[in-house]
């Protein structure tokens, strides 16, 4: 039965693909659009070469790296102040008070808002790519761990206390296991939205990275390189959460249904 | 036995756990709600008791009184003689809704006790595979809550709150989310575990086939607000068979009570 519907999605998958992919095709092919738009066997070609041969100063590895280590430093100190803090105001009274009217009043912000004020505030280096993605994600994470320590089974605190737990290990036996699925999509949210604003700031100011490749390959008029670019942000985010949702399956396997 | 002899035999004995003239009483919006009143009980060693009372009496109050999850307004709960405060390992508790921490495999669960009192690794793991055994679980020791079928998940109930050695179990209508043919299993195998390792319990029901089968001693709740209306002796030899012409009668007699004004 799961092999049957396995099969039906890889082949529907597989179909529709290449569907897309012929219709790229043909529509490219000897029309107008195809004078201001590359058919996917030039993007493709140049996407291969991109690995071997530099655009500006690095190959496509190479701007990947830039743009991976960015989201990842970004990302990791939104999520690790993210769940202390989203934590903390479910633990705390006292704590959701002092932060939750500046988190709903910051949070609809767009972080590619911010990136005018970051380069004027911390200049053109890394820094700013890191508070921009910083900001990206760290919503995302703070206000789901506050929602999954506020939506603790009180059962289960009931019965770790009746198990002989003292009050003060409550938040470790119970109330931080039982938050992390919510912390976990969180955190699939915020990878997500760190990636598309990696590529953002990158595109507004940088010499390396995929948002760069895009924005250079417009500064040249060439679109082949915009394509490249914009299917190499493409792989990566289907990569970034991929991973996150095999570490979610991993981590967070008890809270997943599964068969006897 | 006669009733009032059997009646003796357990006056004579000093209870484990006893609550004297409890009340308990929640503000709500429509004013106070007495959820139990002026409820005096006394269980003794190795007792198996049953509160039997319709749907919404308060049971589960009476159950967050004794275990101290919930302080009572009025009167006191004494364990062996003396007034306790909060929750703690020597009152165990088997839930309604079951209440296992789904991010711990079985033997998680059933240790989770012992390790939080600071029991060393290699002594909770053999007591908690005894009691796993002992509920008729071995073999998945590694299985999460939701891997297992509900029937399994309260064996696994029962056997944390059991992994504890507490004075007196507290059982808030544990089968009550069970389908009917699992309940009638988990009724054999309650008395089965308890038979195998004595241990003094409360156990809630609103079931009188349920109360029938596995009290010591019935307590016939009242509506709300919760007292006592009647007191049975269930001198029936075990197993019970639950088309036997005294269990039916008993059966008969205590629902009457139950329903009477």
């Amino acid at each position: 039965m799961t092999q049957y519907k396995n099969s039906t999605r890889v082949i529907c998958g597989a179909i529709a693909i290449t569907a897309f992919i012929l219709l790229w095709y043909f529509g490219t092919s000897g029309t107008q659009l195809g004078n201001i738009m590359p058919g996917p066997v030039k993007v493709f070609r140049s996407f291969a070469r991109s690995f071997v041969v530099p655009i500006g100063k690095y190959t496509m590895l190479g701007h990947a790296a830039w743009s991976f280590t960015r989201v990842i430093v970004g990302f990791s100190i939104a999520s690790a102040l993210g769940v202390v803090i989203g934590l903390g105001m479910g633990w705390s009274r006292v704590i959701t008070a002092i932060f939750k009217p500046i988190i709903e009043i910051i949070r609809p912000i767009p972080a590619i808002a911010w990136i005018p004020l970051a380069i004027l505030w911390f200049g053109l280096g890394e820094t700013t790519k890191y508070f921009i993605i910083f900001l990206a994600g760290f919503f995302n994470v703070t206000l789901n761990a506050y929602h999954g320590a506020t939506s603790v089974d009180q059962t289960l605190v009931g019965a770790a206390r009746m198990l002989g737990t003292k009050n003060n290990r409550l938040f470790f036996a119970v109330v931080l296991p039982s938050s992390i699925p919510y912390i976990f999509a969180g955190m699939q949210i915020a990878i997500t939205t760190s990636w598309a604003t990696v590529v953002a700031a990158e595109m507004v100011r940088s010499s390396e990275g995929i948002g760069w490749l895009i924005i250079s390959g417009m500064e040249i008029n060439d679109t082949t390189r915009i394509f490249t670019g914009i299917v190499a942000v493409g792989i990566l985010g289907f990569i970034f959460a991929t991973i996150m949702r095999e570490v979610e399956n991993r981590v967070c396997r008890w809270s997943k249904k599964s068969d006897i | 036995m006669p009733l009032e002899q059997e009646v003796g035999y357990l006056e004579r004995r000093a209870p484990v756990i006893e609550c004297k003239q409890l009340g308990k009483a929640f503000p709500s919006r429509q004013g106070v709600v007495h959820a139990i009143d002026r409820l005096s009980l006394a269980v003794c060693q190795n007792e198996f008791m049953v509160l039997f009372g319709p749907g919404q009496c308060g049971k589960t109050t009476i159950i967050n009184c004794l275990a101290g999850l919930e302080p009572p307004s009025e009167g006191e709960v004494l364990l062996h003689g003396e007034s306790m405060e909060g929750p703690g390992p020597d009152r165990g508790v088997v839930y309604q809704t079951i209440g296992l921490f789904p991010w711990l495999t079985v033997m998680g669960n059933v240790e989770f006790g012992l390790k939080h009192q600071g029991v060393g690794k290699k002594e909770r793991r053999e007591k908690a595979s005894h009691y796993i055994e002992l509920v008729g679980l071995d073999g998945f020791e590694d299985s999460y809550p939701n891997q297992l079928s509900g029937g399994m998940r309260q064996r696994v109930g029962i056997a944390r709150a059991y992994c504890i050695e507490p004075h007196v179990l507290l059982m808030d209508e544990p089968f009550g989310h069970l389908d009917a043919q699992t309940r009638y299993l988990m009724q054999e195998e309650i008395i089965r575990i308890w038979e195998a390792e004595k241990c003094t319990v409360i156990f809630v029901t609103n079931n009188i086939e349920e109360a029938v089968y596995l009290a010591d001693r019935i307590i016939v709740l009242s509506e709300r607000p919760a007292t006592t209306k009647a007191e049975y002796v269930i001198d029936l030899p075990r197993p019970r068979d639950y088309v036997d012409p005294r269990f039916l009668r008993l059966r008969k007699e205590i629902t009457e009570i139950s329903f009477s004004e």
